[in-house]
């Protein structure tokens, strides 16, 4: 089956060259994505053009040049102005709960969805008629014609 | 016109409270006399609405400066067009803006049912939509008044802020409001549908357009919202995951989930109730991002600050959920139907999860949006919830959103069957696979990003296999060439290949946004005349330096020249603008677009000596982004075009 060879083929080739990820340069971008002007409350320095900003972003090029990592350039700014200078909340204590707050609704809302419909599927059983697949029904061209038409305007009345 | 302006408003205040105590009269006593009355009212508030609006654009033109507002918001300098476009550039006009289109949109529902008998449930409409319409009034009348004068005339005004003298941020916000506003016309008929007990699908039907179109004015609001801070604001992106951009992004997932679901209402009468929830929820999520946007308990770049309007909008908010959520309750049985599946692998179930994936997204980004808020309550610190806090929470979300975007539409109603999935999906999984596997052979090993161009390759081999398959089937029936029967096909069942167009929008979005974000090259660097910076393939040369006066602005032009190895591809401009009136100058960006990369560059710093500081981009991919979203709309669009009406007894 071509669609199998060509799954195969394509696990193959991923094996083969799915080793060893290029390292991108850290940019200042990347890193003034994850603070905030100290003189423009609420202002990532990433958008921010002040020239408060502009002072936070030449430290940053200076730190880069010196061969620093975000982690470290991060570490500096949050010792210079407190924790509110990063745009993203810590991990530890009550921001936990920003982290898990959307992945817990998301399991909500899984689960509420999952057991409605078992139940909805339940009562399709129940109800339903007995299932045939009909894709495996014999059709003949006229009746196939027929079908297509009507489902074509179904789906114009759609 | 000032008068004209205030009386007009006034007065659309007053038929607008005639006509909620007509309909309420006549919805008591069941006289449609009283009724039809209500309904006159209706297109009165508009017409004494647009007069207004008119009185507020022509003070604009006319260099009204005695009036507050036009002296806030416009100069004698400013083009005659953003003159005219200053109208919404500040929160009075933009109210005013919100009435007047509301009050159209309830005209045009009066207008759409003027074949049809009055009854309690077009009443309720009414009765909902001039409601919310004398709470835009009330606004404009008793709070903050667009026609308010000052004591004296100041000889010139004080000018638009430079950043909005752009056109991309002249439709931005008239888009988005009319998205928002449009979803009122739906929320009504579901309030009507409620009360009356209407347990079909026939307000869904009724709304269909309402809904799309809304949803398409959102759409093109939030993609102009992103072009314009792109090209504008010089920072190199183009969304940040501000409190005000999540203001509209939150109820435009809202609205993508219940567009979904509509369509099972429509076809298989299920899911009733939770339709009623996912339009309350949008039509007060709408509300809440202007509550949230116009109270300043957030700080946002977009800095409309506190404008004292916060309380009046909590109260509509709290009065709207609530009555929502009784409604709802209280007509719970009713519209409960006992939902039947025959299998967890149909349409209707993948429906249901592609709904739980949505509003996943919108919670995650309500929760981030307002966890300031929430920690600043608990623990007495308002921690910064910004950009990556929402990639690192929300990607994973839209991933699995993006490969369900890829089989909700194809599988089958009811009970998809073995022959159905491996119909419909095989080969594009294949496809998608083989795509990975060359991805990873060119070296794209970054695992979001690598992930995305494998789902986007996957959802876009089903609805290119789905729709090669349909022209295949109908160019052998009807003997048509293969284009016209694609052409054919898109046109006549435009509903379904309009959705397919969407789904194929945010595919290209996704490669946009994976392919700029994960693989964004940048550089700064200080120049003097004749020296270059390189960056990726390209190096810029500066070549020249130009300063000239245009319309209300002075501007500072840096000339770079373009090189790709030996050729010369062209130049770029960078600017710096001084505009009259304005306090600092602007950076404008200069772009050059192909479908491969943008280089971006902006000159942050200049120098009395003429050497420029400037900041060069290059974006992969990003272009898709603007096509993506244009594709949606396109699709949007040929999707709700109405089909023709026909004799269906053949």
């Amino acid at each position: 089956m071509k669609a199998g060879r060509a799954f195969l083929l394509a696990a193959v080739v991923a094996a083969a060259v799915g080793a060893g990820a290029p390292a991108w340069a850290l940019t200042e971008t990347e890193v003034s994505e994850s603070l905030i002007c100290y003189a423009c409350p609420g202002e990532p320095l990433s958008i921010d053009r002040c020239s408060c900003g502009d002072q936070m972003r030449a430290v940053i090029r200076r730190m880069l040049a010196e061969g620093k990592d975000k982690d470290e350039i991060l570490a500096y700014f949050t010792a210079q102005f407190g924790e509110e200078i990063l745009t993203i909340p810590p991990k530890r204590g009550f921001n936990l709960v920003a982290y898990a707050g959307p992945f817990v609704g998301l399991a909500f809302g899984a689960v509420v969805a999952v057991l409605v419909v078992r139940r909805w599927s339940a009562a399709g059983a129940r109800g339903g008629s007995k299932e045939t697949d009909r894709a495996e029904l014999p059709v003949d061209d006229a009746v196939r014609r027929r079908i297509e038409r009507e489902l074509s305007n179904l789906d114009a009345e759609e | 016109m000032v008068t004209l302006g205030t009386l007009s408003q006034g007065a659309a205040l007053v038929f607008t409270l005639a006509s909620m105590v007509l309909l309420l009269v006549g919805l008591m006593r069941n006289d449609l006399r009283w009724i039809r009355a209500g309904k006159r009212g209706l297109v009165a508030v508009a017409a004494f609405a647009t007069l207004a609006s008119i009185a507020l654009a022509w003070l604009f033109l006319s260099d009204s400066f005695q009036v507050e507002y036009v002296a806030s918001y416009s100069d004698r300098a400013l083009p005659v067009f953003y003159k005219l476009t200053a109208f919404w550039a500040g929160q009075k006009g933009s109210l005013l803006f919100w009435a007047w289109v509301l009050a159209g949109f309830s005209a045009l529902v009066v207008y759409n049912n003027r074949r049809e008998p009055d009854s309690k449930v077009t009443a309720y409409v009414y009765l909902v939509l001039a409601g919310t319409l004398a709470f835009f009034l009330f606004l404009l009348t008793v709070v903050t008044n667009p026609f308010e004068v000052l004591g004296f005339t100041p000889p010139d005004g004080q000018g638009l802020n430079p950043m909005l003298q752009n056109p991309g941020m002249v439709f931005h916000p008239p888009t988005l409001f009319l998205g928002y506003i449009g979803f009122t016309v739906p929320f009504a008929y579901a309030v009507a549908a409620m009360v009356t007990g209407t347990t079909d699908a026939a307000w869904i039907r009724k709304t269909r357009a309402w809904n799309v179109l809304s949803w398409i004015f959102l759409t093109v609001g939030i993609i102009l919202g992103g072009q314009w801070a792109y090209v504008e604001l010089g920072w190199g992106g183009y969304w940040a995951w501000d409190p005000v951009e999540n203001a509209s992004f939150i109820p435009w997932l809202t609205s993508t989930a219940f567009i979904h679901t509509a369509i099972i209402q429509e076809r298989r009468g299920i899911m009733r109730v939770w339709n009623m929830v996912l339009i309350l929820l949008t039509f007060v999520l709408c509300i809440f991002g202007t509550y949230l946007v116009r109270s300043g308990v957030l700080q946002s770049v977009h800095d409309f600050g506190a404008t004292g309007l916060g309380g009046y909008f909590l109260v509509f908010l709290g009065i709207t959920l609530l009555g929502g959520l009784y409604l709802i309750a209280e007509s719970y049985d009713e519209f409960r139907t006992p939902g039947t599946l025959e299998s967890y692998l149909s349409r209707e179930s993948t429906f249901l999860f592609n709904n739980v994936i949505l509003l996943a997204l919108a919670f995650a980004t309500l929760f981030g949006t307002v966890f300031p808020l929430i920690s600043e309550a608990v623990v007495g610190n308002k921690v910064t919830v910004g950009q990556p806090f929402f990639n690192q929470v929300n990607t994973p979300l839209f991933l699995v959103l993006l490969g369900i975007t890829g089989v909700c539409p194809l599988i089958g109603w009811r009970k998809a069957s073995p022959a159905n999935l491996r119909k419909n999906f095989l080969r594009p999984a294949v496809g998608a696979l083989v795509v990975g596997a060359v991805l990873v052979a060119a070296g794209i090993r970054q695992p979001y990003a690598w992930l995305a161009f494998t789902l986007a390759a996957f959802v876009a081999g089903t609805i290119v296999q789905e729709f090669v398959v349909a022209v295949a089937a109908r160019s052998r029936l009807t003997g048509e060439a293969s284009w016209n029967a694609a052409l054919r096909l898109l046109w006549r069942l435009r509903r379904r290949y309009g959705g397919h167009l969407v789904h194929l929008g945010l595919v290209l979005i996704v490669v946009g946004i994976a392919g700029s974000s994960a693989y964004k090259l940048e550089t700064q660097a200080t120049l003097s005349r004749g020296e270059s910076v390189e960056i990726g393939r390209y190096r810029l040369e500066y070549e020249n330096f130009r300063i000239y006066d245009k319309f209300n602005r002075t501007v500072y032009a840096a000339t770079l020249g373009v090189f790709a190895g030996d050729d010369r591809l062209g130049a770029l401009d960078a600017e710096r603008r001084y505009y009259i009136n304005a306090k600092n100058p602007t950076t404008e960006v200069a772009l050059r677009t192909t479908l491969r990369e943008d280089l971006y560059v902006t000159m942050p710093g200049l120098a009395r000596n003429g050497d420029i500081t400037v900041k060069v981009a290059v974006n992969p991919l990003l272009v898709w982004i603007w096509i993506g979203g244009g594709l949606m709309v396109v699709g949007g669009v040929l999707a709700v075009i109405p089909a023709r009406r026909k004799g269906r007894a053949s």
